[in-house]
């Protein structure tokens, strides 16, 4: 029989198996396996067959790997530094005193991340359709029929109409995390500021903002992960391509045509490791100029 | 402070009695499911995408289940799912059906590997010893082949037609049979394009865009262009490519345009069709089924004509769509299952019931030379003014483009879409619509597409062990 402590100690490693097993399973040896993979060309398990660093020098030396990279980089950017801020902006709004029905603007707001992906990209494939497409038809309607009825967002403007759809799903998203922080800001730091004569730009810089610091951190690092994880908004939206002349190809979607539909397993992980490597890089760059901040303050 | 520790059972044990139970239970039921014996199969699977085809074959399997044991049962996939798990199955060796109905592009999937590796049973020696070959259309045959070897019995031949306004062209006394090659589409057809005759265009002669990926294939193969050589080698900066890219820019604008986007499968694509918005567009058979269901209004206004040519007594017919019935390599543990499977392979795509069936229910045409006889495909068809279509498209039929089995031809028509669409773009800059020009960046632009594809397949060490690509 096991004894009491023997049991102690291992009662917590039996509550954690199924995690554990599924953990190692479906993440940890699949992560194993996308290295050697990196380093094989293969077609099925027993069919590989070792080219070293080939895969690694194929992606370097690609232009599509590094027009996905430009690509997810443009929506990252755009991301960061138009979608955050409208979030924050919007938190502030709702957030001030005054501001009447608080709970439905917040609902209001909120309410495109519930749609969903797939709707939003139908949604906005149907806005911005070609001739029949509701804002070339209202644009028409506006301008006398001047507007031609012909211009094709998706084509034209693919990162633009990909980001508008994008911030329409997720601004209100990101806001109910500053509307969050902004209810844990001190009151009586604000009034004491108020008292001391300060405006309420000076308010936001040297009150409110290091107070929602770490949240705002968090929220940019998810959108800087979430932007470079960009599949189904843009698959869905163009129709299963990359849109012309690849301006909607995203590395996520990169990889899943080369592993998926090319069927070139090894050369799908060596993009995957090479996204890894990109994310490890902001995230490193997104904390230390936190913490330079961070000490600044 | 709360204890963290766990707080002993009365027996001293931290688990209870309860949580032992679902331990047990938990254990007790994984390995019931891990050892559980699976059972005999009694019936055959095979795996099917498209619900008409599961229509038709019905009667012809349920005769075949009713004379002959094991049962052949068919499931109906959507495309994505089919492709899905067969890919899986070709890389993994997961279960896959006894009997796949193929696309082009997902069988295509199956030759990315050495010979050894097609996750599909070699039919080559078959099909020759039992005379097949010369029963069927050979076009039918080469998407399913790679490396000189066949991997699948053909299901249709799907010649491609233009479908136009006859309603149109008739009130404006068009001679559809001057029309001879694309330039005298342009030619005769212009005028139609102008309603109101203030100088502008309402309305386009021909359903095309820069960016509908089909089409462009279709007018590539046409004019005997294409992606890769009989060898397997890549043939993107042909100059017939050149060609065909640089008169679809011009058909989509500038001065000579006469194109217009009308997508099919859509709602506001079909609305631009029943419009009159464009005049004509590519009808491969099956087509023609799709048009009867989602465009009714247009029963008796739409007539089919050959293809022009791009030259004079060239070519006025391409290929759009395709579809095999393969025997995967996982589903024959025995000779006698090779058999068996082989045996309903042949009943169902080389009985003539299946063909005169999938012809009156879909518009497909078979590829069995020996039935294209038969009275069926001399029937005038009411939606299209009743012209008996299928007489048309089996016309047709032995001048179809052969096509490539290649897995890269995917990935080659986005690098030549790529290359259209830069060309576009660059003409819409530079407003220079010569076509002499137009050819040169053409080429210039499929050059750099040739060579993405190239270094892709390049790296391929399966193929480039193996003597080359497929």
């Amino acid at each position: 029989m096991m004894g009491p402590a023997a049991s102690s100690r291992l009662a917590p490693w039996l509550f954690l198996s199924p995690f554990l097993v599924i953990f190692v399973v479906f993440t940890l040896y699949p992560l194993a396996r996308s290295v050697v993979l990196a380093t094989h060309q293969t077609f099925g398990p027993e069919h590989e067959q070792y080219v070293g660093a080939r895969n690694f020098a194929a992606m370097i030396a690609d232009p599509l790997f590094w027009t996905a990279l430009r690509n997810t980089f443009v929506f990252a950017l755009a991301s960061v530094f138009i979608q955050l801020p409208i979030s924050l902006g919007l938190a502030l709004l709702i957030e001030r005193r005054g501001t009447p029905a608080r709970p439905l603007w917040r609902i209001l707001l909120f309410s495109p991340a519930l749609v969903g992906v797939v709707f939003a990209a139908m949604i906005f494939g149907i806005i911005l359709e070609k001739r029949t497409g509701l804002l070339n038809v209202m644009l028409h309607n506006l301008t006398a029929g001047a507007w031609n009825l012909d211009f094709a967002w998706t084509q034209q403007y693919v990162m633009s109409a990909l980001i508008v759809a994008s911030h329409w799903m997720f601004v209100g998203f990101n806001m109910i995390y500053f509307v969050a922080a902004l209810q844990n800001v001190r009151r009586d730091l604000a009034e004491a500021a108020v008292i001391d004569g300060a405006g309420s730009i000076d308010r936001f810089r040297h009150v409110t903002l290091p107070a929602i610091r770490p949240v705002a951190g968090f929220v940019v690092l998810t959108s800087i992960i979430g932007s470079f994880q960009l599949f189904e908004l843009p698959y869905l939206m163009l129709n299963q391509t990359a849109g012309p002349d690849n301006r909607g190809l995203t590395i996520v979607m990169y990889l899943y045509q080369v592993g998926f539909e090319v069927g070139d397993l090894g050369y799908a992980s060596a993009i995957g490791w090479g996204l890894a490597v990109v994310l490890v890089v902001c995230t490193v760059v997104q904390r230390l100029l936190a913490r330079r901040e961070e000490a600044a303050v | 402070m709360f204890a963290t520790r766990a707080t002993p059972d009365r027996d001293g044990s931290p688990i209870s009695s309860g949580v032992w139970i679902l331990i047990v239970l938990a254990l007790v039921s994984s390995a019931a499911l891990a050892f559980w014996p699976s059972g005999r199969r009694d019936s055959r699977t095979m795996w099917l995408f498209a619900k008409p085809h599961q229509d038709t074959y019905t009667p012809i399997i349920d005769e075949w289940n009713r004379l002959r044991d094991p049962d052949i049962e068919t499931i109906l996939l959507g495309r994505a799912a089919l492709d899905r798990r067969l890919l899986s199955s070709f890389l993994s060796g997961t279960p896959a059906a006894d009997l796949i109905e193929a696309e082009r592009q997902n069988a295509a999937r199956a030759f990315t590997g050495s010979l050894d590796a097609v996750g599909f049973v070699d039919l080559t020696d078959r099909i020759d010893a039992e005379g097949i070959r010369s029963r069927i259309n050979p076009p039918s045959f080469a998407p399913w082949m790679s490396r000189g070897r066949i991997f699948g019995l053909p299901h249709d031949v799907h010649p491609v037609m233009l479908g136009y306004r006859a309603d149109v062209f008739e009130a404006a006394r068009i001679d559809v049979d001057s029309i001879r090659t694309w330039d005298d589409f342009e030619r005769v057809l212009r005028p139609l394009m102008d309603t109101n005759g203030d100088g502008e265009p309402d309305r386009y002669l021909l359903n095309l865009w820069e960016t509908s990926t089909d089409h462009i294939e279709v007018l590539l193969l046409q004019a005997g262009g294409g992606f890769f050589d009989d060898a397997g080698r890549v043939i993107i900066d042909s100059p017939i490519n050149a060609r065909v890219l640089a008169r679809i820019v011009a058909w989509c604008q500038g001065p000579r345009r006469i194109a217009a986007d009308a997508p099919n499968f859509t709602a506001s694509g079909n609305q631009l069709k029943a419009e009159g918005f464009v005049l004509s567009s590519f009808f491969p058979d099956w087509m023609c089924d799709v048009w009867k269901h989602e465009l009714p209004q247009l029963a008796g206004k739409i007539k089919l004509m050959p293809l022009p040519a791009w030259d004079e007594g060239e070519r006025r017919t391409s290929v759009w769509g395709g579809t095999m019935l393969g025997i995967p390599r996982s589903a024959v543990k025995s000779p006698e299952d090779f058999e068996e499977l082989w045996s309903f392979a042949k009943h169902l795509y080389l009985s003539k019931d299946l063909a005169t069936d999938l012809y009156r229910s879909s518009g497909i045409v078979t590829p069995v030379v020996e039935f294209w006889s038969d009275p069926v495909f001399d029937e005038p068809d009411a939606y299209f003014a009743s012209q008996p279509k299928g007489r048309m498209y089996i016309g047709l039929a032995p001048q179809v483009p052969a096509r490539t089995s290649s897995p890269y031809n995917t990935l080659a028509l986005s690098r030549v879409q790529d290359a259209l669409v830069q060309l576009s773009e660059e003409t819409r800059r530079t407003r220079q619509y010569d076509e002499a020009r137009l050819r040169e960046r053409a080429s210039h632009y499929l050059k750099r597409a040739h060579d993405m594809v190239a270094a892709q397949i390049e790296r391929n060490v399966f193929l480039s062990s193996a003597g080359g690509v497929p």
